[in-house]
């Protein structure tokens, strides 16, 4: 079922992708920066969305145009004309995190992956889309909120013990 | 609340900075002498970096097959190839 983000979304890259492509070919990028840069702005627009951490008065398209152009010029490893690239990069909002690698090896990333999905689809909902508990308790239903929240420290304590196993099994091998 | 969820619960409000300072020194303090705490406050730590990145890799996804259907549609696919002939 397609949820109004979906339609939000749909929207979003069919005005703005076009702006932001003309922009990077002003630049001198390719196509496929273009797509990326697009992607990863949208992504970190959505983060902080969720965290209540935008800017006021600025609308999404600016917002997004914005940090594409920054991510482009980082991919292009150009200078802004006025401001260095980590000071343009703070005041616009790019995580520090955005590009790190995967905190885990790969065959440990589809292990955990694979062992414990709906722990996994249970703390996102909790941690990165920030749904309240009521949400979680009813989208994953729990029949109390309490239940709701032992089951989320449950399945971190499952996961970071996991995480823990890995890590001794490589100092083993 | 059994003892080991409510550390865990302890340990999530000093990574998200939900603690008061008061209680942030307390719990630095009882790191520094108890490296099984330490330890499970870096893994903890880890679960919450691997979290954001796989939901990040999710929605990528997401966003990929959404251009992909768009891409499908001449018009769109005409509006963004042809900036780059």
């Amino acid at each position: 079922m397609r949820t109004q983000e979906d339609q939000w979304l749909e929207n979003l890259y069919r005005h703005t992708l076009p702006r932001v492509a003309a922009m990077v070919y002003r630049m001198g990028g390719h196509l496929e920066m273009a797509k990326d840069v697009f992607q990863d702005a949208v992504i970190i627009y959505l983060e902080k969305q969720q965290a209540q951490k935008l800017p006021p008065g600025v609308s999404a398209e600016a917002y997004i145009t914005g940090i594409a152009r920054i991510l482009c010029i980082r991919q292009l490893k150009k200078s802004g004309p006025e401001l260095s690239l980590d000071e343009m990069t703070e005041n616009i909002g790019v995580p520090s995190d955005y590009y790190a690698p995967p905190p885990v090896a790969r065959p440990v990333l589809d292990y955990i992956r694979s062992a414990g999905k709906r722990c996994l689809q249970l703390l996102q909902a909790f941690y990165y889309d920030q749904h309240s508990l009521s949400d979680i308790a009813a989208g994953f239903n729990f029949k109390t909120l309490h239940s709701a929240s032992v089951q989320k420290y449950k399945c971190l304590e499952k996961v970071r013990e996991q995480l823990k196993q890995s890590d001794y099994a490589e100092t083993l091998s | 609340m059994r003892k080991l969820l409510a550390e865990t619960q302890e340990i999530e409000q000093y990574l998200l900075h939900e603690m008061p300072a008061s209680a942030r020194l307390l719990f630095q303090a009882r790191m520094l002498v108890a490296p099984a705490l330490r330890e499970k406050v870096r893994y903890q730590r880890k679960t919450l970096q691997l979290i954001r990145w796989l939901a990040r890799e999710e929605k990528r996804r997401k966003l990929d097959d959404l251009l992909e259907r768009l891409m499908k549609e001449s018009s769109f696919h005409h509006s963004i190839t042809s900036i780059f002939k």
